[in-house]
């Protein structure tokens, strides 16, 4: 069972995200709606996955990807960061900060399902 | 739209109003600091951001309109945000106008309708600002704060406190420490900075790493930095944490003789920044939904009752049961009002959103207001708020443009050189608001208003009012660019009382003018008349109906408006004009003759409308008619009157305008 944490301030968007991938397989989804909740919520439980917005109150995703990146046990998460910045700046900064992944909003169901597909894959083996 | 995302359409345009209210709140604070000569990095942030939000979600749902306008308005505030937080009025005004726009795009699609395009002016015009911005300075300030936390202050969160130390209130640090525990005991970052927020100003919250204890079990703890003037065991038992434990930042400064003000004067702007903590968010047609079932239980009680007084009639003994179904017609009744609260939004939220137009207005017309709204806990239904916020502006407008005299003129009139327009809302029962623009000006001209409609002077503010809302009459000598043509007025009242409610007006030469809207809190349920019309049965308001009078000796006249058949009618002593209902709606020719004549209550002179019998008074619950091919001029809707047929509920002010209102 993968545990995939979903992190957007937008509520509509994450059930957006979330429906997007209700077809995986075995996967369970946690909504987190803001930085602060999502570093809350991953320092009390194991995730497999987190999608990650960068536009968010307090603090954006660049620092949450920073502070998970900075605690030994989530060192190795995979955190896709799914944000509506596509510029070549914001994405070469996120994934400086240790991102795992980068996709721009908009997507399409299909494309957000192959990389999460891809991700859950890869991090199978990736010991926590 | 992105296929498969379709559905959520409707939970889009909920939640993006919300992000327009909330990127409105933080525009009115930009504005507040800027006219104290202040930036408002923080408020440009949150402006930022809300329409960062909103445009990925656009995108997400695949409204380009609103993605080519919020782009725009994001780079420019981007650049802003980047330049710590510097704007320039101008800027601001062009970032007000997209709002705006976003705002009737989002509008358009609550109303099934597509979001139109933004003009390309406006897009030029936007795409224009990101120059625009300046620089900040960074002041210096020494803080005492651990350099973990320190480090990921921005510039402008050390001027924050800064600032608030010379206001006088201290900075303060609160740490709050997240476990399982505390967590399934609903203590979370997330309710800890809920609470917090409550006894100070939440300058930043920061995660921190820590050993994991038993006490940090997760290996982490979340600092929070404040501004507060309360105490240490406020602060700690918000955070849940020991008062000890609570670290001053930065200790309050004697205020320095500086004309700045601080975050502290703006209580009344900022307080539209506060979100309802509490609320749960549904999407209306959930809740529409729920009114739709209940619609036909109302509708099943009726016949129930129908059927006990058939039986009594019998020589039943229908006590016990007449008893039960009182009662249930009473629970029955405290259900559907419940059903209807959840409906109903703060006026305070709707009328909020006047500052926005008294300030634009004031820069294009000169003059000098000063803008007072107050609606304490007045509720009503959101489509009541949304459909009477037009006719507010309207009077809004009236009052700037026509109302308020230059700062000359009331320099020589002797009174202040700003002028006080106050917007109240009330609650007068749960049935009804009542909301009230008053101004301080010059009054309503009688004396011009009858010259110019070429009419012997009104009797009183009533006729006034009637002859002000005359379309297309102004008391200016020349359309203003404020209120372009005409006063408005009828569009107000118009609107006032298509939703069941009345505009009144009071005037006084020379010390102003207020403006009274009485509105009916809900749409969803009405009293109406039922009646019979061409075989047809119709209901219609009892709120929009005067009287009923027999309608026979009619004096026929000429055809008037849409063919609708007219005749004279007596009523009380005075002949009145009578339309036959039928031919009004367009379904027969009516020539033939009625009993019964329905006196429309409101707005301009009497005028009856025809019909053939009156079946009776009723409690029904009115559906609207959404699908636009059903949509007919002067029918408002649908009711279930108790025998599972559809009844059409009519909107006799709308059909009034179909046969070209009163003027016979």
């Amino acid at each position: 069972m993968a545990e995939v944490l979903v992190v957007d301030d937008s509520r509509v968007m994450r059930e957006m995200i979330v429906a997007c991938l209700r077809s995986l397989p075995g996967a369970v989804f946690t909504q987190a709606a803001s930085g602060l909740e999502a570093i809350e919520r991953l320092s009390l439980k194991r995730f497999d996955l987190v999608l990650l917005d960068l536009n968010m109150p307090d603090i954006g995703g660049v620092e949450v990807v920073e502070f998970v990146r900075a605690q030994d046990t989530l060192r190795a998460l995979p955190v896709m960061v799914v944000t509506t910045r596509g510029d070549e700046a914001s994405r070469e900064r996120v994934m400086a900060a240790g991102a795992t992944r980068f996709m721009t909003k908009p997507f399409t169901p299909e494309a957000l399902a192959a990389e999460v597909r891809g991700l859950l894959g890869e991090g199978a083996g990736a010991g926590r | 739209m992105t296929e498969g995302l379709a559905g959520f359409l409707a939970a889009y345009t909920a939640e993006a109003e919300e992000h327009l209210a909330a990127a409105d709140a933080q525009a009115l604070l930009i504005d507040a600091s800027l006219r104290k000569g202040e930036s408002n990095a923080r408020a440009v942030r949150e402006l930022f951001r809300a329409l960062h939000t909103l445009k990925g979600l656009s995108a997400m749902v695949g409204v380009e309109p609103v993605v080519a306008v919020t782009h725009r308005m994001e780079t420019a505030l981007r650049a802003a945000d980047r330049a710590g937080g510097r704007l320039s009025l101008p800027t601001l005004e062009t970032l007000l106008r997209g709002l705006q726009t976003v705002a009737s795009q989002v509008r358009a699609l609550a109303d099934g309708r597509d979001a139109p395009e933004a003009p390309r002016g406006l897009l030029d015009a936007l795409a224009a600002l990101e120059a625009d911005v300046a620089r900040a300075d960074d002041a210096e300030v020494r803080l005492d704060l651990d350099p973990a936390v320190a480090r990921s202050l921005a510039p402008f969160e050390v001027q924050e406190i800064a600032r608030g130390a010379r206001a006088g209130r201290r900075a303060v640090r609160v740490d709050f420490v997240p476990s399982r525990e505390r967590a399934e005991a609903g203590q979370t970052i997330t309710t800890a900075r809920e609470r917090v927020g409550r006894v100070g100003d939440i300058v930043k919250v920061v995660p921190l790493s820590v050993a994991a204890t038993e006490r940090a079990p997760g290996g982490i703890a979340f600092a929070l930095v404040l501004l507060t003037s309360a105490s240490d065991e406020a602060v700690a038992e918000a955070a849940w944490a020991e008062p000890a434990s609570v670290r001053v930042v930065a200790a309050p400064r004697a205020a320095e003789p500086e004309v700045n003000a601080t975050r502290g004067d703006e209580p009344e702007v900022a307080s539209l920044d506060v979100g309802r903590r509490d609320a749960v968010r549904v999407d209306r047609a959930r809740v529409d939904a729920v009114l739709d079932a209940l619609a036909p239980v109302f509708a099943s009680r009726a016949r129930v009752s129908a059927e006990v007084t058939s039986l009594r009639a019998a020589g039943g003994d229908t006590r016990a049961i007449a008893a039960a179904l009182s009662d249930d017609a009473r629970r029955l009744r405290e259900l559907r009002a419940a059903v209807l609260r959840l409906r109903m939004v703060p006026l305070a939220e709707v009328l909020g959103r006047v500052n926005l137009v008294v300030r634009g207005l004031q820069r294009s017309s000169g003059k000098l207001v000063r803008l007072e709204v107050d609606a304490g806990d007045a509720e009503c239904d959101k489509v009541v708020a949304d459909q009477v916020f037009p006719a507010v502006v309207h009077v809004v407008r009236n009052a700037v443009d026509h109302g308020v005299e230059t700062p000359e003129e009331r320099r020589r009139a002797g009174k202040p050189e700003e002028a006080t327009l106050r917007v109240v809302g009330r609650q007068r029962s749960s049935a009804e608001v009542e909301v009230t623009v008053s101004d301080d000006g010059r009054g309503v001209d009688a004396a011009a208003v009858a010259s110019r409609a070429g009419e012997p002077a009104p009797a009183d503010d009533e006729a006034l009012l009637a002859m002000l809302c005359r379309a297309g009459l102004s008391t200016r000598a020349s359309a203003s660019a404020v209120s372009g043509r005409g006063m408005g007025m009828d569009i107000a009242r118009r609107v006032v009382e298509g939703l069941g409610g009345a505009l009144s007006m009071r005037t006084e030469a020379g010390a102003g003018t207020s403006f009274t809207m009485r509105l009916p809190t809900t749409l969803s349920v009405v009293d109406v008349f039922t009646f019979e019309c061409g075989a047809q049965r119709f209901a219609a308001p009892l709120s929009a109906v005067d009287e009923v009078i027999e309608a026979d000796a009619p004096v026929r006249g000429p055809s008037l408006g849409a063919g609708a058949a007219v005749a004279m009618v007596e009523r009380g002593g005075a002949m009145i004009p009578m339309v036959d209902l039928e031919a009004a709606l367009g379904m027969g020719d009516g020539r033939g003759a009625r009993r019964k004549a329905m006196v429309l209550r409101r707005g301009g002179e009497a005028l009856a409308f025809a019909v053939d019998r009156v079946l009776g008074l009723q409690e029904v619950v009115v559906r609207p008619l959404t699908d636009p091919l059903l949509r007919v001029r002067g029918v408002s809707g649908a009711a279930d009157l108790g025998d599972g047929r559809p009844t059409l509920v009519l909107d006799l002010a709308a059909l009034r305008e179909a046969v070209g209102g009163g003027a016979a």
